[in-house]
């Protein structure tokens, strides 16, 4: 089921480095949420607990509901345009992501025959990870800049679920709390930052250099 | 312990609250008020600090058991208690000229209130770092007197050569304590532990000790001043404020001479090899710092190459030290390292009473150029007499006390050669001819600076030369120790004999430093004093009866002699300079006009320090040659950077996976 999972997971990796529309992600981080929060669920529908419920019910408020309904305010607020304004060509960037999935998948069954982890899981988390980043190089709107963080933090959970077996509750908890806090600043920068340049393009924050 | 309360405890600690203390004066708004107020409290603090280290296991029989009361933080332990001495007495006579110092820059208008906190903390955290019994107090207490002694500096701050030298030093101060850090945590990786009670390392052990030796060296040797460390110490003490410059060369360079014989403590014996290194090192800043001192037309400066050529006497002292630690003869032990601490006492003396001599000179004409300079002795007798007593001590004359320290340096050359035989006298023989050469050319420094300085008739028109009362106490002092310890060297020969005895020889502590007969001293010292005064009271008498006879000062027969035609600071020294003019990198300039009508001729001459403008600029440009080159990498856009990091990350986890 774990893997099930991680592999929908991967393929919405896929998505978001082909969608053009900011919707896109934002639809993509919902996803990934659900999936996550699924996943967070599974160990405790065999020995239930109401403290374990605590973890998935969080997750799915933060990531499921309040961020991807924050940066849709954010958008319609601040009427940033639709559609992403890619560095490169789309199908570039899909070939560059389809080469790192699948050295990180073969390094991963590497690794896993001499320590002991679920590869699948490991993997996607460890591709979301790179894609984060890359979406973060390769973009030039903050609003997905602020998406391929999101989808970086999406990598760092599922690569924390496959290697620890159970992260502690409290860890998790924290994890989340930050990155709620960091997207809420990041509305309130946009906000400011509007109100200084025109556009939401990083290179307009160039500018700042001393 | 029940020791706790004891009332040397209390009288040591209170020393320390009372300084602290003193800073809280200056939220007095007057600022004479709150100058007067927070000096003297800090002059309370520091002279019940004194009387508490006199009242130390080191001078007398009772003891001052702080061992335990800060957790093992703090001991007293002979050497310590012997540079907590120094440190003290040296920063009375320095507060007192703060007195007169500090309050013609209140006249000025100028802010003085954050100097005074600086200074406080420089004071306490120089006496806390001989004191500190663990690294990383130490290294904190170093670090606090770096910065203080840095924003000090920074009085005058809208001068660009106050910023620009003072950065000199700051950088040193930057690169040493980087260094330290390195040695420090060497010790502890070999010991396991952060106290120095604990730091007992063998040479023998392997590549680590000598490691650890030669990072001490090269840490501590920049804070001192060893040659080619030196170069911020030129830089450095002219700008800054002459009580800061007193207290620096006087007190804090002799932190790195603590540093090195602290060092010597854990990691003893030595080997030869450590002996000679700093032997060598220690003959070519004594012989160069004096050159160039020679070269100077500035009086700080001047006087900061000469602290150099003391450091290199102080270092000649530990290097014999180190060659008998590693022969074990302790009599040429306790020859090379009281040498060296004598001089270290009297170097801090006398160095503190030419600067603090030179600050008062200075803030009357406003000039540190001694080439304007001439005939103060017209206008401040007594202070050219004090500044000459502080000229003679540091030429190691007698009867004043560099001469007591030098001669035991040379002592310890003699038992060096006599004990060593072998190659040992030939080698010992060619140092002391370096000494003596280095002796030689100190006498003739000082005898440029006294004679261009205040004999001979004024070059700059002096309208008042205001001298107050403080500026004599604080020289006063000074003077008044030079020539006790060179009159009665006894009681503080002991005092060293004591401290290496108790810490530096191992086993069979050699008389060699007590049994010279200082007696003789004492005696021949008087009788020369004596034929002096009588031979005064003979001129006077001679003068009452035949007449005096005046003339202008070094007129040579001329009528109409002006002061521009004497002899100048560059004319002086000039045929010593041209001797090692490549080394020196001395300059001079003529321009004379060679035309039917003259024309007005120009001439010109200055020294640039080699260490300074041959390596250390250089190499400082190479590095921000190289940094431009890498300059494409630092962009504007933060997606940039991420790729960076995600270059970093790709190559790490290669090397993991590969591994």
């Amino acid at each position: 089921m774990e893997n099930v999972l991680s592999i929908l997971f991967s393929l919405s990796l896929f998505y978001v480095s082909v969608t053009s529309r900011v919707k896109g992600y934002v639809a993509v981080l919902r996803f990934q949420g659900l999936i996550l929060s699924v996943l967070v669920l599974l160990p405790f529908l065999k020995n239930f607990s109401i403290f374990g419920i605590i973890l998935p019910i969080t997750l799915l408020l933060v990531k499921v509901i309040l961020i991807p309904s924050y940066i849709n305010k954010i958008i319609l607020d601040l009427d940033i345009k639709r559609v992403i304004e890619p560095t490169i060509q789309q199908i570039v960037f899909l070939l560059l992501v389809i080469a790192t999935m699948i050295v990180i998948f073969i390094s991963s069954s590497v690794i896993a025959q001499s320590t002991e982890l679920n590869v699948i899981p490991f993997a996607s988390g460890f591709s979301a990870i790179a894609i984060g980043i890359y979406i973060i190089i390769f973009r030039k709107k903050l609003i997905v800049h602020v998406c391929g963080f999101l989808v970086l933090e999406n990598g760092i959970f599922l690569f924390g679920t496959a290697v620890a077996s159970e992260l502690p509750m409290m860890i998790e908890l924290g994890v989340l709390l930050d990155v709620f806090v960091v997207v809420f600043l990041m509305g309130i920068a946009l906000n400011k930052i509007r109100s200084t340049f025109e556009g939401f393009e990083v290179t307009d924050l160039g500018r700042l250099k001393d | 312990m029940n020791s706790l309360l004891n009332s040397d405890n209390i009288l040591f600690t209170s020393a320390f609250a009372i300084q602290f203390i003193s800073i809280a004066f200056l939220f007095i708004k007057d600022q004479h008020k709150a100058l007067f107020a927070a000096n003297t409290v800090l002059l309370i603090g520091l002279t019940l600090g004194l009387f508490s280290t006199i009242s130390s296991a080191l001078f007398s029989s009772a003891e001052i058991s702080l061992q335990s009361i800060f957790f093992n933080f703090i001991r007293l332990d002979e050497l310590g208690t012997f540079f907590l001495f120094i440190i003290q007495l040296v920063a009375i006579p320095t507060t007192i000229y703060n007195f007169s110092y500090l309050s013609h820059y209140i006249e000025e208008n100028r802010s003085i209130k954050s100097f005074v906190i600086f200074y406080v903390l420089l004071l306490i955290s120089t006496q806390f770092i001989v004191i500190a019994n663990q690294a990383i107090l130490f290294l904190v207490s170093w670090e606090i007197m770096s910065i203080t002694g840095y924003l000090g500096m920074m009085l005058e701050k809208e001068k660009e050569e106050v910023q620009k030298g003072s950065f000199y030093y700051f950088a040193a101060s930057h690169v040493l304590i980087f260094i330290l850090y390195i040695m420090f945590f060497l010790l502890h990786q070999q010991t396991g532990s952060w106290f120095f009670s604990d730091y007992h390392l063998s040479f023998s052990t392997g590549i680590v000790v000598p490691i650890i030796f030669i990072l001490s060296f090269i840490g501590f040797g920049i804070k001192a001043g060893f040659m080619p460390f030196h170069f911020w110490l030129p830089q450095a003490h002219p700008i800054a404020p002459t009580v800061l410059s007193a207290f620096l060369s006087g007190v804090i360079i002799k932190m790195g001479i603590y540093g090195i014989l602290r060092t010597y403590l854990f990691i003893k014996p030595v080997p030869e090899w450590a002996g000679w290194f700093i032997l060598i090192v220690s003959i070519i800043s004594a012989i160069f710092g004096v050159w160039y001192a020679l070269a100077q037309h500035d009086i700080k400066r001047l006087l900061a190459y000469h602290s150099i050529e003391n450091i290199g006497i102080i270092g000649i002292g530990i290097g014999i030290g180190f060659i008998g630690s590693a022969n074990n003869l302790p009599a040429v032990e306790v020859l090379g390292f009281g040498g060296a601490l004598l001089h270290t006492l009297n170097h801090a003396i006398f160095k503190s009473l030419l600067f603090i001599g030179s600050g008062v000179v200075y803030q009357n004409l406003g000039t540190r150029n001694i080439e304007l300079m001439g005939g103060i002795v017209h206008r401040a007798k007594y202070i050219a007499i004090l500044f000459l007593i502080g000229s003679v001590a540091i030429s190691g004359v007698p009867p004043f006390n560099g001469f007591i320290s030098e001669f035991i340096i040379y002592t310890g050359f003699f038992k060096t050669a006599n004990e060593l035989k072998n190659f040992y006298p030939i080698l010992m023989l060619m140092f002391v001819v370096g000494l003596a050469f280095v002796g030689g050319l100190a006498v003739a420094c000082f005898t440029k600076v006294n004679s261009i300085m205040f004999l001979g008739s004024e070059r700059k028109a002096v309208k008042h030369f205001y001298t107050s009362i403080y500026d004599y106490i604080s020289l006063g002092i000074f003077a008044l120790l030079c020539i006790v310890i060179g009159f009665y060297p006894q009681p503080f020969v002991g005092i060293v004999n004591k401290v290496i005895v108790s810490n530096f020889v191992s086993s069979h502590p050699s008389s060699a430093l007590i049994n010279i007969d200082w007696l003789f001293f004492t005696i021949i010292f008087s009788i020369i004093a004596l034929g002096i005064f009588f031979l005064f009271l003979l001129k006077g008498k001679l003068e009452k009866k035949f007449g005096k006879r005046t003339s202008p000062a070094w007129g040579c027969g001329y009528e109409n002699i002006n002061p521009r035609m004497q002899y100048t600071a560059s004319s002086f020294a000039d045929e010593l300079n041209e001797i090692s003019k490549s080394v020196l990198v001395y300059h001079k300039k003529v321009e004379v006009s060679n035309t039917a009508f003259p024309l007005p001729s120009k001439f010109e001459s200055h020294s640039n320090d080699f260490v300074d403008s041959k390596i250390v600029l250089p190499s400082y440009k190479f590095l921000s040659f190289l940094v431009m080159k890498i300059k494409f990498l630092s962009q504007t856009d933060i997606r940039y950077y991420i790729g960076f990091i995600l270059i970093i990350i790709t190559i790490y986890s290669l090397i993991a996976f590969l591994w």
